[in-house]
């Protein structure tokens, strides 16, 4: 007798806010009192945490990642990344003559960019590899450098549009992860709809790109209005007891209101790009269906974003929990792979971790859409 | 649904099966087949999400799902399999290893750096002081201006800084070059090259001209002991220490960084003290009255306190202010009656005279921007803070492409 699939409520995640925060304050004290290097333990009982909260069809994820492979990746990043690091921004501007110098870390920013991409890309290799449901491991196949490269020549045509080419450029980074993502020996598929990848995109994206830089300004002046109006007029009494900072909390004040502006009006972009991302992953015939909305995920961003910078970044997975959570808890999986016949994967593991992940500190949770 | 079941690890489906436990290894049959598995062999796959889930080490992508009642029979018959090290976690040895090397890491780079600074110093090449000393000079060009109408000034102050030399002995004194610049702050710095600028700012805030003297001889004594090249050679070392160690980590690094800070501040006050003792044998030397130094000093700190007063709090450990009273002493201590000046009158009225020093002083009793000592607000420029006579706090050492571009003092 083999247990199927129920067809809705397939994916589930049952991470719980404060169970996560306990595991997360605990990991950014001893990252504190390790001056840093228990991140790779941290990442990994995080993981391993966040994993085993997801299940698809009643049997959760399973991370067999370890903290040393992490820090191995880590030791082989340091003299292959780190050292010519090193060199440009330290050594080279008191050796050499500063125009030399100059183009020397113009040069090394410009080759950071696709090696970023690559590095998120063997990120999200070691992490796939590390990932169990059932037993069988999941598989990211196909090369780290044509990503890289890939990816770099969408970053520059979003650059010379602006901007605008970025929801084909995000279509495209998706379709190409996808197609190259592997459950045990069954290949994921990013399928053709017939429709423009970036389809139901635009709409939302023109909004945000619009109206993000005038929120931006909005903001700055509603602030100082308000300021103006407190101090100004007499609402308080003008004397000396007006803080000399107080530009300073109204700069602040006008941060924190760019920052909800701008989650608020990006968040009818990202909803629809991931809805439309997942439309259109497939495995075995089976296809998926995620229910992001705007103020949903508004809520569920803003609340990782003022999570992580309250506590200083050290909260920051709490963020791609929140994130994680989401999205589970809004897919469904529509139709059912035919789980008997997709066997384990033949993929090579790996050993040495994440490396340059690590450098860059790419590390975005799970990243599933 | 609460049935054991048993993934092969050869296809993504679960089969029931029925599990007997023994002492040492558990069986269980699934179907016709049967397994036997030994319970030092196997680890926990569930991380305590719920249900137990059971793997073998090494990992042969077989999996066991129990039910909660057989989950509670395998408690009783292997509580190993419930303590923390049946998970496949790195235990805490490996942790408290990996904190100590960090920490015995960070301990050869907070002690072994200061110690190795001055014999890297020292033997620094030619070609790399050179060009440490050219970027230092594009840095001072962003914030001060050459006058074209110094240079009389400019050779008095060189005469009377080679007399103290030649009175101390000091080796490099041919080398050493001062230069009069106008820049909107009084301060006095040493550059690799072992220039010494001299601010019109500093010269308008003089009342005599042992004051001036007084301060030169200190930037001459940073010089002999070669504290730019050390402080470059500090700096370069934590900002290395903490990118590599830290890698890009966060809040972490930022705590990391604030601790090297302090550090550094107070290396740089040991350099003061050393500069301002050494600076007060060369006026004994030359017989200079250090009188002058201390006026001066005592007036920086009026000054820092009329500031205090008006910003509100400044950060009084931050800003390194509380050496000054105590400098002030020790120049008043070493102060002796009877001594000339050291200018001529109508040599310092020539000094007065560079840059328009004394137009301003006119103008302006109470000098503008009267940066006390060492609070570093003038110039907006990292690595070529211009020290003011005292070691200054380094905001931001990590910043890479700032570092040691001048010297910091
Ligand atoms: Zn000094």
């Amino acid at each position: 007798m083999t247990v199927e699939a129920a067809p809705t409520n397939s994916f589930t995640h049952s991470g719980k806010f404060f169970n996560v925060l306990g595991l997360a304050l605990k990991n950014a004290a001893l990252t504190v009192l390790t001056l840093t290097l228990y991140r790779f333990w941290a990442r990994t009982a995080m993981r391993r945490r966040l994993w085993s909260r997801a299940s698809a069809m009643g049997d959760p994820l399973e991370y067999t990642g370890s903290a040393l492979e992490l820090f191995r990746g880590f030791l082989i990043a340091l003299p292959t990344f780190f050292l010519p690091a090193m060199f440009v921004f330290y050594v080279a501007p008191l050796v050499m003559d500063p125009v030399t110098a100059f183009w020397l870390a113009a040069g090394f920013y410009l080759v950071a960019v696709p090696l970023m991409a690559a590095a998120r890309y063997l990120m999200r290799r070691y992490q796939l590899a590390r990932t169990r449901w059932r037993g069988i491991r999941f598989g990211l196949a196909g090369g780290a450098a044509s990503f890289a490269w890939a990816s770099f020549g969408w970053t520059i045509l979003q650059t010379l549009s602006l901007g605008w080419y970025t929801p084909v450029a995000r279509m495209n980074r998706a379709k190409m992860i996808w197609e190259n993502t592997r459950f045990g020996d069954q290949p994921f598929e990013f399928i053709d709809d017939g429709e423009p990848l970036a389809k139901g995109l635009w709409g939302p994206f023109a909004l945000g790109w619009f109206a993000a830089p005038i929120a931006y300004f909005g903001a700055f002046i509603i602030m100082f209005m308000i300021a103006a109006m407190l101090f100004g007029t007499g609402a308080l009494p003008v004397s000396e007891q007006i803080p000399p900072e107080y530009g300073v909390v109204v700069v602040v004040a006008a941060i924190a209101l760019v920052l909800v502006l701008m989650v608020l009006l990006w968040a009818p972009y990202n909803a629809a790009a991931m809805n439309r991302i997942a439309s259109l992953i497939s495995i075995d015939g089976a296809r998926f269906k995620l229910r992001a909305k705007t103020f949903s995920l508004f809520f569920v961003s803003l609340a990782g974003w003022l999570i992580t910078i309250f506590s200083l970044g050290l909260l920051a997975p709490m963020a791609g929990f929140l994130q994680v959570r989401y999205v589970l808890n809004r897919l469904e999986i529509v139709g059912t792979p035919k789980f008997a016949e997709i066997g384990q994967s033949i993929m090579d593991e790996g050993r040495a971790g994440e490396g340059l992940g690590d450098a860059f500190d790419l590390d975005m949770g799970v990243g599933v859409v | 649904m609460d049935a054991t079941r048993y993934a092969d690890g050869r296809a993504a489906i679960t089969r029931n099966a029925t599990v007997e436990f023994a002492a040492d290894r558990l069986t269980f049959s699934v179907g016709e087949a049967h397994h036997a598995w030994t319970c030092a062999d196997l680890r926990r796959a569930d991380d305590g999400a719920g249900r137990v889930i059971l793997k073998r080490k090494p990992d042969t992508g077989e999996r066991l799902y129990l039910s909660e009642a057989d989950g509670d029979r395998l408690k009783l018959a292997a509580p190993a399999l419930f303590g923390p090290r049946a998970y496949g976690v790195e235990g805490r040895a490996t942790v408290l290893g990996v904190a100590g090397a960090a920490w015995s890491l960070a301990a050869v780079f907070l002690l072994g750096v200061p110690l190795a600074a001055a014999p890297i110093a020292e033997r620094m090449p030619t070609r790399i002081r050179t060009q440490i000393s050219d970027i230092s000079w594009s840095q001072v060009e962003l914030f001060a201006d050459y006058c074209d109408d110094s240079d009389e000034a400019a050779h008095i102050l060189n005469d009377v800084a080679y007399r103290m030399m030649a009175a101390s002995d000091v080796a490099m004194r041919d080398d050493i070059w001062i230069t009069i610049v106008d820049a909107p702050f009084p301060n006095a710095f040493a550059l690799p090259d072992n220039s010494i600028l001299v601010t019109d700012d500093l010269i308008a805030m003089s009342e005599h001209p042992d004051e001036l003297t007084g301060v030169i001889a200190h930037e001459i004594a940073h010089i002999e002991h070669n504290h730019v090249m050390k402080n470059i050679v500090r700096s370069v070392g934590a900002g290395v220490f903490f990118d590599v160690v830290v890698g890009g980590a966060g809040a972490g690094q930022m705590v990391a960084i604030a601790s090297v800070n302090l550090a550094g501040l107070r290396y740089s006050r040991g350099d003061e003290t050393d500069a301002d003792e050494r600076g007060l044998d060369y006026l004994d030397a030359a017989g200079v009255d250090a009188a002058g130094l201390a006026r001066l000093f005592e007036r920086f700190q009026v000054e820092a306190q009329a500031q205090a007063g008006d910003a509100g709090e400044i950060p009084t450990m931050l800003s390194s202010h509380p050496a000054t009273a105590e400098r002030a002493a020790a120049a008043r201590a070493r102060a002796r009656t009877g001594l000339s000046p050291s200018m001529t009158d109508a040599e310092w009225q020539v000094v007065r005279r560079a840059c328009g020093s004394a137009l301003l002083h006119q103008e302006e009793p109470a000098p503008v921007a009267p940066a006390a000592p060492d609070t570093p607000q003038a110039p907006p420029i990292q690595g070529a803070k211009p020290e003011q006579l005292e070691g200054g706090a380094k905001p931001g050492a990590a910043t890479p492409a700032g570092h040691g571009a001048a010297g910091e003092d």
